[in-house]
């Protein structure tokens, strides 16, 4: 494996070497280094409401059975079971007090302990040959949760999700805690694209640059009460923690004006107010800012907007949450989630659902011309030429570093992390910049579990003819 | 035995209120009746319409009140009464949003065609349903989309059931209400800038 030194060291600079949205080496590094030692989304617990609900989802290759068991607790267990190693639950999703091995009959609970084991004591000689008692689907490394948000690390030494995500959660409230019983997420849609993985969390979390050029034609028919994409350029970017994301400027207003102008109901604004901290009603209220789109580190997204939704002029709000499933250097597979606020009322869900359908997801109209760039940019970096491009990913920045507009004030911007107002790649270069961070350092040693046995050492006798001569 | 066939219903999607109740009575109708024979030319018809990317015309032949409705298929186990994601889909679609995807298409800016796919739609086991109306015919077919972009991509497939209700209004057979059953969980294309 080639030394990739100078790949870091340019992107630690704001250029990128285009050879990274399609390159097999940086995949598999990228699969070892950052993906085996990230916080990874896996599902939301309004997906699984009731006990024995759950839901099938993957780390990269490693699949997860995601299930709320008996007593209400959400468990997350790698879907191998732990005798022949057959992928146990084969639906994506559903309701089952038990998972049944098709092989050989193993059966587990839904929260993971092995319960049926056909012929223990025939074929195993009872415990002393297959320590049964206490065996479970081997679970996620580390497990937690945020606003409801399941979230899985492959390492079992992973800091909390709280201190991961950082800053990053102030903004979260946001999109997933409108009151306090939170969101409910519908979806995924899924579906495959020949693009890299990071083009779209990059896109997501900062390139505001991209909106008047890439969806004019969303504007030109009149699905937004601004009659111009470059509106765009009034508000902010902003970094914080472990994400960053891009915000609208919103005309003059209180904050119940504003949130109305979006198109929420005041009963919906009245649990906002209760719900966010002062200082969280401040960003909107005070400063006039509103988020759109967002992205976590590495790969989860979020996006915010208004668009109309019949032939009127009014407006609906509606948030997705997606997240770039790494398939391999130049594929990605798209999960794409509808999330609405669990108290909103049946009407508003309804629109805010149709309002997603036409933006966003496998048929929205944004996302057609998004993906369609992606595609061909992915393409475009698997050449030798792309290995000698470095892509000026600088926006925002003089040469000496200085930024072309000054980061806003606190009493401009009461959000935490820095924000800048107009065009910039300030968040493209703080994911990458991350990304490098955990490419770079080397994976560390994993223990081994072993199944069924209570010493260390194996003990095969009479096995090997040769060495029994 | 536990059937794996589970019909869709515009009733379980949130827009799907206002859609046509209408359900087909009977056997297949023979495949020399006329309003088999009809309902046929208009679905291969409507099929060179949509190769041929003419949408204001495709819009011309939707009712008022269509409900373009495809749900995402999900794999769950037999006999768990259920086989797509709840309350969400693909396409859940009225006149207006239909009209707003082919205003978009006929801007300048709509990349993602531009340059325009190849589109071919295979349409195939065709049968016919009388209903208990007069004007409308429940019509059954599989589609197999195939498109292609650029030159040496690689094309994308997709494969579906439809059931489609026809109406007969204004001298002509319209779409009232399309159920599209895409048979992939995981859509192996880039986008849905299409239809089925």
């Amino acid at each position: 494996m080639s030394d990739h030194a100078s790949v870091f060291a340019d992107v630690r600079q704001g250029m990128i070497p285009a050879h990274i949205y399609n390159d097999r080496e940086l995949f598999e590094l990228e699969r070892d280094r950052l993906f085996a030692r990230s916080w990874m989304f896996v599902a939301h617990e309004s997906e699984l409401p009731q006990p024995g609900d759950y839901v099938v989802r993957k780390v990269l290759d490693d699949s997860f059975i995601v299930s709320r068991a008996d007593n209400g607790e959400i468990r997350v267990m790698f879907n191998m079971c732990l005798h022949r190693g057959m992928q146990i639950c084969r639906a994506e999703m559903g309701n089952a007090s038990h998972f049944r091995c098709p092989y050989h009959g193993w059966s587990y609970r839904n929260d993971g302990r092995i319960v049926g084991l056909p012929f223990h004591k025939e074929a195993y000689g009872g415990e002393d040959g297959f320590n049964r008692k206490g065996q479970t689907l081997l679970p996620a490394p580390s497990l937690d949760t945020y606003n409801g948000l399941i979230f899985v690390s492959l390492d079992p030494e992973a800091p909390s999700l709280r201190d991961f995500l950082g800053d990053f959660a102030f903004y979260l409230d946001y999109y997933t805690k409108q009151s306090a019983s939170g969101i409910e997420l519908r979806g995924p849609q899924r579906w495959r694209i020949k693009a890299n993985w990071k083009i779209g969390a990059e896109n997501f979390a900062g390139d505001m640059y991209h909106t008047p050029q890439t969806h004019t034609s969303v504007v030109e028919i009149g699905l937004f009460r601004e009659p111009k994409a470059e509106k765009r350029k009034d508000g902010t970017t902003y970094w914080a923690g472990n994400g960053g994301g891009t915000t609208y400027k919103l005309p003059p207003g209180t904050l119940e004006e504003r949130l109305a102008y979006v198109g929420y109901p005041d009963e919906m604004i009245d649990r906002m107010k209760q719900s966010w901290s002062p200082q969280q009603r401040s960003v909107i209220g005070e400063n006039g800012f509103m988020v759109s789109a967002a992205s976590v580190f590495p790969n989860l997204s979020f996006v915010h907007n208004w668009p109309k939704v019949q032939d009127s002029d009014e407006v609906l709000p509606f948030i997705s949450l997606r997240q770039w499933q790494p398939i391999s250097e130049d594929e990605t597979e798209v999960l794409s989630w509808f999330a609405v606020d669990k108290e909103a009322p049946e009407e508003f869900k309804a629109l805010s659902y149709k309002a997603y359908l036409m933006c966003f997801g496998s048929t929205g109209m944004f996302e057609q011309d998004d993906v369609e760039n992606w595609v061909s940019l992915t393409n475009t970096a698997a050449g030798s030429m792309a290995r000698r491009l470095r892509l000026n990913s600088r926006m925002g920045m003089l040469s000496d570093g200085a930024p072309v507009t000054p980061p806003l004030s606190q009493e401009e911007y009461a959000g935490p992390g820095t924000a800048y107002v107009g065009y910039s790649e300030y968040n493209q270069r703080h994911l990458l910049q991350r990304w490098a961070d955990y490419v770079e350092r080397p994976a560390g040693d994993v223990d081994a579990v072993s199944v069924g046995r209570q010493d260390a050492a194996a003990i095969i006798r009479g096995e090997n003819v040769e060495e029994a001569r | 035995m536990t059937s794996a066939y589970i019909p869709i219903d515009s009733a379980d999607s949130p827009l799907g209120r206002h859609a046509s109740t209408t359900q087909r009575v009977g056997v297949t109708l023979p495949f020399n009746d006329e309003r088999h024979l009809l309902a046929s030319r208009w679905l291969v018809d409507e099929a060179y319409i949509l190769d041929h990317q003419e949408y204001p015309a495709w819009l011309e032949l939707l009712t008022e009140d269509i409900h373009y409705y495809m749900p995402i298929k999900v794999t769950t186990a037999l006999g768990a009464g259920f086989d797509t994601a709840p309350e969400m889909a693909h396409f859940d679609e009225d006149k207006y949003s239909l009209s707003r995807r082919v205003a978009r298409f006929a801007t300048e800016h709509a990349w993602t065609e531009d340059p325009p796919s190849r589109l071919r739609h295979f349409v195939t086991n065709v049968r016919t349903f009388a209903t208990d109306r007069e004007d409308e015919l429940v019509v059954d077919s599989a589609v197999l989309l195939f498109r292609s972009r650029g030159d040496v991509r690689e094309h994308a497939l997709v494969s579906a059931g439809r059931e489609d209700l026809l109406r007969h209004e204004d001298e002509t057979w319209r779409l009232a209400r399309r159920h599209i059953a895409v048979d992939e969980s995981v859509i192996r294309m880039q986008n849905l800038a299409i239809f089925l």
